[in-house]
């Protein structure tokens, strides 16, 4: 009997591993060269960007490429930001997040037309935009990854949000696969034993037979520490890599940050994402030592609050930094670096239930407070940028408290700025250029 | 006092009569809370939907404009002379805004009693039960430290004794339906009258209502979303020419629960809130919520589904579309905060709807 050509393991050899690969290498090294050379205008307010942005773009597009060709080679598996990765990647799926995906259409300025697309198809414009912008990528079929492979299955846990549960039921009803719910009880208090419970009950009972039945293999003790051991590497080395900006000059903006990122949301478990982080860290460090900061003249430090509005990245860091304001801390960045210590490649499955209950989503506002109080010290701030993000509640209800806490408590004036993460189309530079430039006049007069 | 019982007792008058016999009085947020369980510890829930009364610069100090009036006008009833009322809040995990409700009244709001919550599972697993079971017992535990008193085995025979006689005079009052002589304001009138009257009460004032005929005109819809709300609403679909002949509410069907017969109070109140019926507050699956609409079209031979929300009600909005497909009769969402008056645009929106139901016949 002949064996039929394995169709899927050729294309993805020949397109990936073969063309796609050296491709982006290539693009990565014209971009490198570029920005060795790369000297920002004489009027401009930012020093030289970190290099590793070029990496980053080269790893996640890596990533997107790969997954592009995974039908056939490797299971797919869509999964929430906050989902508890690690043992997917030790069954070998390939791993997209729509979240990340999301932010990606968003800061290639296609958020608000494929959050129409969404509302064309009858979702409502006060939903989650990133939500919006996957559903109506879905139904377009437009994105700048090329083409994301369908899901073969779908987790979803729920310590960022209850949206997501709905978002993944639309998914689950569109694409026909099982989807593994990991229910994280939100922490108003400290966590109960019976809520850890419940989620390392769920980790082993739901997520792991659904995973190796769907993958067609067993999770062996050896794969699942490897990966609980990688991401706990790469977060520790994210860590550390926020934590530099508490130097002052910065060396990188919270911008940069968002941008960085990606790897340790998307790629987490892996050992490309933690050798990248211990190159960032390398640079910063370099840079550090070099005197050169994020911006040429920071006079302002300031903490971001809640998601980045990714459409207006680049625009409002130098806006910002053209009124001498390094953005160096945002607690948004920290949430995947926070928690690296919970970790315990020893014990994966506990240490995960108890990991992946506590990020910052999935705690008191109380919390959320404390966490930006302690980096006001630590960064040495002069104020905060709360960013009022429409369509993404549990992130923003309780910000207004938040901020008269922040101004009454640490003394450092607090903007509430009203914007959205994705959907461009409720945002207005003239309004947001003045609300700033009141803000960097109350720090002045505070200095 | 209600449109339908005007003997019924008021909501204050209801307070006084728990005290009266010695419970203590929990305001509960929207609306999936063990109510045997918070009786069992000798408190009265009291519910707070959105109140017309509630002052809206006071939700605005604490949440954005994009947050809905449950939470917005619930949180400024309870700064503005609410808390001084009640021994207790109960805020359940309904959603995002609740969450952030019930945190910011913790967290932040000095001068009130405590603030309890309760995060009911988002999936119906048996694994879930035995969470929720978890959960409960802590929430008891919380309310024995609020309220002083540890239930005994016939303090809970007593709680699931009352609550279940207003369960089932519920059921009857929704079997009735179409015997009572009752608009449909004011069949909804008598629902609602759940959310604060005492248990015992609530069974009295459905056993008094007057029979007859209903007060039916035009065509049968099913009515769906979180609350029926201002009630002027129910007039203009009447007016309009349609009445409601089944309905999909949180405010109506969607809590009430299977009774189930566990000896064990904890396994029964877990089974019976996680049988329940599919909900958009839970995050079902879409076809489950699908074919739980339909179910309610078809049985009631429904020409149309009106959906009515609060503005920023995530959790109604995102199973319009796949209700749109799903069903086979048309569906019209309207929004409306709850409280104040209902504008000349809804109005028409509503009347067109039903003159479509007209059309499609
Ligand atoms: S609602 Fe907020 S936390 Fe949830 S998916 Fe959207 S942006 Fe993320
Ligand atoms: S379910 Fe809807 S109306 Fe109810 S509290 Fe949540 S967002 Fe508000």
């Amino acid at each position: 009997m002949k064996t039929p050509l394995p169709i899927p393991q050729i294309r993805s050899a020949i397109a990936y591993d073969l063309v796609g690969r050296n491709l982006l290498r290539v693009q990565r090294m014209r971009d490198e060269r570029a920005m060795a050379n790369y000297q920002p205008p004489a009027d401009s307010p930012m020093n030289p960007p970190p290099r590793s942005l070029v990496n980053v773009k080269e790893l996640m597009s890596a990533t997107y490429l790969k997954a592009r060709y995974a039908p056939g080679v490797h299971k797919v598996a869509w999964v929430t930001s906050g989902a508890p990765a690690e043992v997917l990647q030790a069954l070998g799926y390939v791993l997209i997040y729509p979240e990340n995906h999301a932010a990606l259409c968003g800061a290639r300025k296609m958020g608000a037309e494929l959050c129409q697309a969404a509302e064309d198809e009858g979702y409502n414009k006060d939903l989650c935009s990133y939500v919006r912008t996957d559903l109506g990528s879905i139904t377009t079929g437009k994105t700048p990854a090329g083409k994301l492979p369908p899901p073969d299955l779908l987790l979803c846990c729920t310590n960022i949000c209850q949206t997501v549960k709905y978002w993944y039921e639309i998914l689950a009803d569109h694409f026909g696969v099982p989807l593994v719910v990991i229910d994280t009880p939100f922490l108003y208090e400290q966590a109960h034993e019976h809520q850890v419970e419940y989620v390392r009950r769920q980790l082993e009972e739901e997520l792991v037979p659904t995973a190796e039945q769907v993958a067609g293999r067993l999770l062996t003790d050896k794969a699942l520490r490897k990966s609980t051991d990688e991401a706990q590497a790469a977060s520790r080395l994210w860590w550390e890599i926020l934590d530099r900006s508490q130097h002052r000059p910065a060396p990188m903006t919270a911008f940069d940050g968002f941008l960085l990122m990606g790897p340790i949301v998307a790629m987490r478990g892996i050992p490309e994402t933690t050798e990248f982080y211990r190159k960032v860290l390398a640079e910063l460090d370099e840079r550090i030592a070099a005197g050169v900061g994020a911006i040429k003249d920071e006079r302002h430090r300031v903490l971001w609050d809640n998601l980045p509005v990714w459409y207006r990245i680049s625009k409002l860091s130098k806006s910002l930094a053209s009124l001498g304001v390094n953005v160096v801390a945002s607690n948004y960045t920290y949430a995947w670096a926070e928690l690296a210590d919970m970790f315990d490649p020893d014990d994966p499955m506990g240490s995960a239930a108890a990991t992946y209950l506590h990020p910052i989503l999935n705690r008191s506002t109380a919390h959320k407070l404390a966490g930006m109080r302690t980096m006001i010290d630590d960064f040495d701030l002069d104020g905060v940028i709360l960013h009022s993000d429409r369509s993404c509640k549990p992130y923003s209800l309780g910000q207004i408290d938040e901020r008269d806490r922040i101004v009454e408590q640490a003394g450092v004036p607090a903007l509430l700025l009203e914007a959205d993460h994705n959907d461009s189309r409720v945002w207005t530079d003239e309004q947001t250029a003045g609300r700033i430039e009141a803000f960097v006049e109350m720090m002045e007069a505070a200095r | 006092m209600t449109s339908v019982a005007p003997d019924a007792p008021t909501r204050s008058q209801t307070l006084d009569r728990a005290r009266d016999r010695g419970l203590k009085i929990l305001a509960a947020l929207p609306y999936h809370y063990p109510r045997a369980l918070v009786r069992a510890h000798g408190f009265h829930p009291t519910e707070v939907w959105a109140p017309a009364s509630a002052r809206p610069d006071t939700g605005a100090a604490h949440f954005q404009a994009y947050t809905c009036s449950i939470v917005t006008r619930g949180t400024a009833f309870l700064i503005d002379g609410g808390f001084d009322r009640v021994d207790a809040v109960l805020v359940p995990h309904g959603c995002d805004a609740l969450q952030g409700m019930g945190s910011v009244l913790r967290d932040f709001v000095t001068d009130r009693p405590a603030v309890h919550t309760l995060y009911a599972p988002r999936t119906r697993r048996p694994l879930d039960q035995d969470y929720l079971v978890a959960e409960y017992q802590r929430l008891a535990a919380e309310l024995v430290k609020a309220g002083g008193r540890e239930p005994t085995q016939q303090d809970w025979i007593e709680a699931f004794a009352v609550e279940d006689a207003a369960d089932a005079a519920m059921r009857d009052l929704y079997k009735r339906r179409g015997e009572l002589n009752l608009t449909d304001r004011e069949f909804y009138d008598a629902v609602r009258a759940r959310e604060y009257l005492l248990p015992e009460d609530f069974a009295e004032l459905v056993a008094g209502l007057p029979a007859g005929t209903a007060q039916r005109p035009g065509l049968p819809i099913v009515l769906s979303g979180i609350m029926a709300e201002p009630p002027e609403l129910l007039d203009i679909v009447n007016d309009a020419g349609a009445h409601v002949a089944a309905d999909d509410l949180s405010t109506g069907t969607r809590r009430i629960l299977p009774a189930t017969d566990d000896a064990d109070p904890w396994q029964r109140l877990a089974r019976s809130y996680l049988d329940g019926p599919a909900d958009p507050t839970r995050a079902d699956p879409l076809p489950d919520r699908v074919r739980r609409l339909r179910g309610l079209v078809d049985h009631h031979s429904a020409r149309g589904v009106l959906v009515i929300a609060p503005p920023f009600c995530e959790p109604e909005q995102f199973y319009l579309p796949a209700l749109r497909k799903g069903l086979d009769v048309p569906l019209l969402y309207i929004e409306h905060e709850g409280a104040g008056e209902v504008d000349g645009q809804l109005t028409g929106r509503i009347e067109a709807f039903v003159e479509t139901l007209e059309v499609a016949r």
